[in-house]
């Protein structure tokens, strides 16, 4: 479990010596399930800040809504340490005006998992490093952690933040590297036709609220390309083309820039699988091109770094 | 198959030198291959060859200049990287890696367009007319719910 | 009129409505329910959260639906809607209170929507009472509750071997001819559980002075320490029975003019041609949002613009919860506001 303690101490300092003018963390949520992001500015509310495995939002995502110029503190687990870089390759943000406070994970917990065991009445969550208790109106329960997991942070391979500030907790061994590979081969294992057949069953149920492409720390298009009109080359609606090529276009415009937090299924209000998407692409980039995003803040994405040594890349 | 595949064809307005060839595409293309000319593959965004799938492509085919003689230096180069990516990753959702072809033409062809295209139409002849993705159909009338 | 409904007849009971009319009900679909139409193996789902994720206003007002059709040399012809008569069974009051809401926009001495009306006018609607109050639902907050029978045309209240059936219109009752009548003492049993149910359901927060709060503090900073972590995303907006916006959209490669859902919290929705966005900012639409559901709809029809059905609250990515911002807005001064 991250050090709460150490968490807020170091928040404090950082707002108390005008490091930042801003942390960006998590407080207690309305509901026991859903803590929120929150914005600390005065070392007065550092007290309410919370920090545990239902905090389930990629912070990064609010970084592209601040100033450039804004000095901000963000909490940072692994795979927000490496969407924070990605967004400084592609010069969203400044690094020198970030601070990252990293805090290495244990995965984040799916607060649908809990509610499948429990039911919907869920009154207090309280977990430790190996288990999660859970007190609803259908009884009080006790799960181990692991079974909570999101998927995403099942295939996890950066759990320790790559290049934060400060590091607040034991850096954590590196997850398997082919648990993401074997992912991606199970599904291509099946046949084509059923492959098409899941795609088409999960894009079914999309209703273009665009939470995904909101949770996402690597969507800040000011207009998306399903805002353009003319040309309209993604049909707008919650008509098959529509939901399949919105699914297809975003999650092909994160080549090289995801991360495989997994905050776009969390976010998805019908329960839509995607990562098995953008796996297939990190997937790609790494075989490839030896590509991972996010490990510096300086290394181009592959679809950024074209060179003439393609050549004896392709075969014609 | 009764009807002849559809084909989408995106080529990049420098890869035909010889009039002979820019004459062909420009007037004497089949009815069934459906031109789209850019000015530089690297101009091709994945975005078009999602359209022209959803409308019921039965095959893309992509043509532009060989490394080292793009106009633009490096958009071949670009377009290759992206668009095989594209190729692949439509390929795991559903729509088969042999409906998407690349033909890089030298200088010094002549008549290449042709040939391929006519093997690219025997191939995906064999592999039968495109289902999966194949999804712009009108609304169903009433409306969506679910 | 009461009648009495035998749990075990309520199948054949569904069945045989298909002769005549499409029945569409709550049943699994992945890890919730959806309303889908009536199979011979479809199983009724009423399980928490008692609603269905997606609420039926998508049954009069589709995510996409066709308007008009064109031709590519001009001509164009109005989109014909198949509507078959129908049954919607099962739906909770909150969203029934809902879709009568939502009438109050599409059906007006102005202007009257032909395809929400023919849609209308073909339905039926059987609610189900909720006896047990959901986890994040606040329908007595609101003014409604979990046995309203606004928008029904017949209501059933669960009472354990059999549904007490309260038939509210002509429609209702041509659906349940040939079942017995209530006996007083069963009328009695089922009042009593719909005033249980009512009281058990927790007052989330205080209407009272609300509106004038909300509206006397429209430049104030608690708009922005409310939406600060809002996404901007449309999950509350799409998941909620009141919300109606929809855009309009002309599909040019399939030759139709549709329309689809929209939502006041996305920045493109108040977006002008000029560039001039009048809420460019999520404290903007977040004001914008709240306002609309506990004012403006206050001010038109003098009825809440929220049924309490809890979506919002459950399904928000980041944990937002309507109920809390709006107790926090209860602690708001009365500021007069001189910009008005």
């Amino acid at each position: 479990m991250p050090d709460l303690d150490a968490i807020k101490t170091e928040t404090k300092r950082l707002l108390s010596e005008g490091v930042v003018e801003v942390v960006v963390a998590f407080k207690p949520g309305d509901t026991p399930l859903h803590p929120q992001p929150a914005f600390f500015m005065n070392v007065d509310d550092v007290d309410s800040l919370v920090y545990d495995g239902l905090c389930q939002n990629n912070l990064a995502t609010f970084l592209t809504r601040l100033p450039k110029s804004q000095k901000i503190g963000m909490l940072v687990r692994g795979c927000e340490n490496r969407s924070v870089n990605a967004l400084v390759v592609e010069k969203q943000k400044l690094r020198e005006n970030l601070f990252l406070v990293g805090i290495p994970c244990e995965g984040i917990i799916d607060w649908r998992k809990i509610v499948e065991r429990t039911g919907e009445a869920v009154i207090a969550v309280h977990e430790n490093d190996l288990n999660v208790f859970v007190d609803s109106r259908a009884g009080n329960f006790n799960f181990n952690r692991a079974d909570l997991l999101h998927e995403s942070c099942l295939r996890c391979t950066h759990r320790t933040p790559v290049n934060a500030d400060i590091l607040i907790g034991e850096a954590l061994p590196e997850g398997d590297l082919t648990l993401a590979a074997t992912a991606v081969e199970v599904f291509e294992a099946h046949e084509i036709d059923e492959r098409y057949a899941w795609f088409h069953k999960e894009a079914e149920r999309c209703i273009r609220c665009y939470a995904c492409r909101e949770a996402c720390p690597m969507c800040y298009c000011t207009e998306c390309f399903v805002d353009h009109i003319e040309p309209r080359w993604t049909e707008s609606g919650a008509t098959p083309a529509g939901m399949q090529g919105w699914h297809i276009v975003r999650a092909f415009h994160q080549t090289g820039r995801c991360t495989d937090c997994g905050a776009c299924e969390r976010a998805c209000p019908m329960d839509i699988k995607m990562t098995y998407l953008t796996e297939k692409l990190n997937h790609d980039m790494r075989n490839k091109y030896g590509f991972v995003t996010g490990l510096d803040a300086q290394t181009q994405p592959p679809f950024a770094t074209v060179t003439l040594d393609d050549k004896n890349r392709f075969s014609v | 198959m009764l009807q002849k595949p559809k084909i989408a064809l995106f080529q990049c307005q420098w890869c035909l030198y010889a009039p002979a060839d820019q004459e062909w595409v420009d007037t004497q293309l089949p009815e069934n291959i459906h031109l789209t000319k850019t000015p530089c593959t690297g101009r091709i965004n994945p975005l078009y060859v999602l359209n022209t799938v959803q409308g019921g492509a039965d095959g893309v085919m992509i043509s532009g200049c060989l490394p080292e003689q793009c106009h633009f230096k490096t958009g071949n180069m670009a377009a290759r990287r992206q668009l095989e990516e594209f190729n692949d990753f439509l390929n795991h959702i559903g729509y088969e890696k042999e409906r998407v072809r690349f033909v890089w033409l030298d200088l010094q062809d002549r008549g290449i367009i042709q040939k391929q295209l006519a093997i690219f139409e025997e191939e995906l002849e064999a592999l039968g007319p495109a289902s999966n993705l194949v999804t712009r159909t009108k609304v169903a009338e009433g409306g969506r719910h679910a | 009129m009461n009648l009495i409904l035998e749990k075990q007849a309520l199948p054949g009971l569904l069945q045989g409505w298909r002769e005549q009319y499409d029945v569409f009900l709550p049943q699994k679909l992945e890890r919730f329910s959806h309303f889908l139409p009536l199979t011979p193996d479809s199983v009724l789902v009423t399980d928490e959260p008692h609603n269905t994720r997606i609420p039926p206003k998508a049954l009069f007002l589709p995510m996409t639906e066709t308007l008009v059709k064109f031709t590519r040399f001009g001509g164009y012809q109005d989109a014909q809607q198949n509507i078959h008569p129908r049954i919607i069974f099962a739906i909770r009051p909150c969203d029934a209170q809902a879709v009568q809401l939502l009438d109050t926009s599409f059906i007006q001495e102005s202007y009257t929507d032909p395809l929400w009306l023919e849609k209308r006018e073909k339905t039926i609607t059987v609610g189900l009472g909720c006896h047990e109050p959901c986890h994040n639902g606040f329908c007595t907050t609101v003014g409604y509750g979990p046995f309203n029978k606004v928008g029904l045309d017949a209501l059933l209240t669960d009472l354990g071997e059999v549904f007490l059936v309260e038939t509210l219109t002509e429609k209702g009752y041509s659906l349940f001819l040939g079942l017995r009548e209530a006996q007083q003492q069963m009328t009695e049993v089922a009042q009593r559980v719909q005033q249980q149910a009512y009281d058990k359901m927790p007052v989330a927060f205080e209407t009272e002075g609300l509106k004038a709060k909300l509206e006397q503090n429209f430049n104030s900073s608690y708009w922005q320490e409310v939406s600060q972590s809002c996404l901007g995303c449309g999950v509350c907006t799409f998941l909620c029975p009141t919300c109606f916006c929809f855009d309009i959209a002309d599909e040019t490669q399939r030759r139709e003019r549709v329309r689809n859902w929209d939502t006041c919290m996305f920045r493109t929705y108040s977006l002008e041609a000029s560039g001039h966005n009048p809420r460019p900012s999520k404290v903007e639409r977040t004001r914008q949002r709240l306002s609309h559901k506990f004012v403006y709809w206050l001010d038109q029809i003098n009825q809440i613009g929220c049924t309490g059905c809890g979506r919002c609250v459950r399904y928000c990515p980041v944990g937002l919860d309507i109920r809390a911002m709006l107790r926090q807005a209860q602690t708001l001064p009365f500021e007069v506001n001189h910009a008005l």
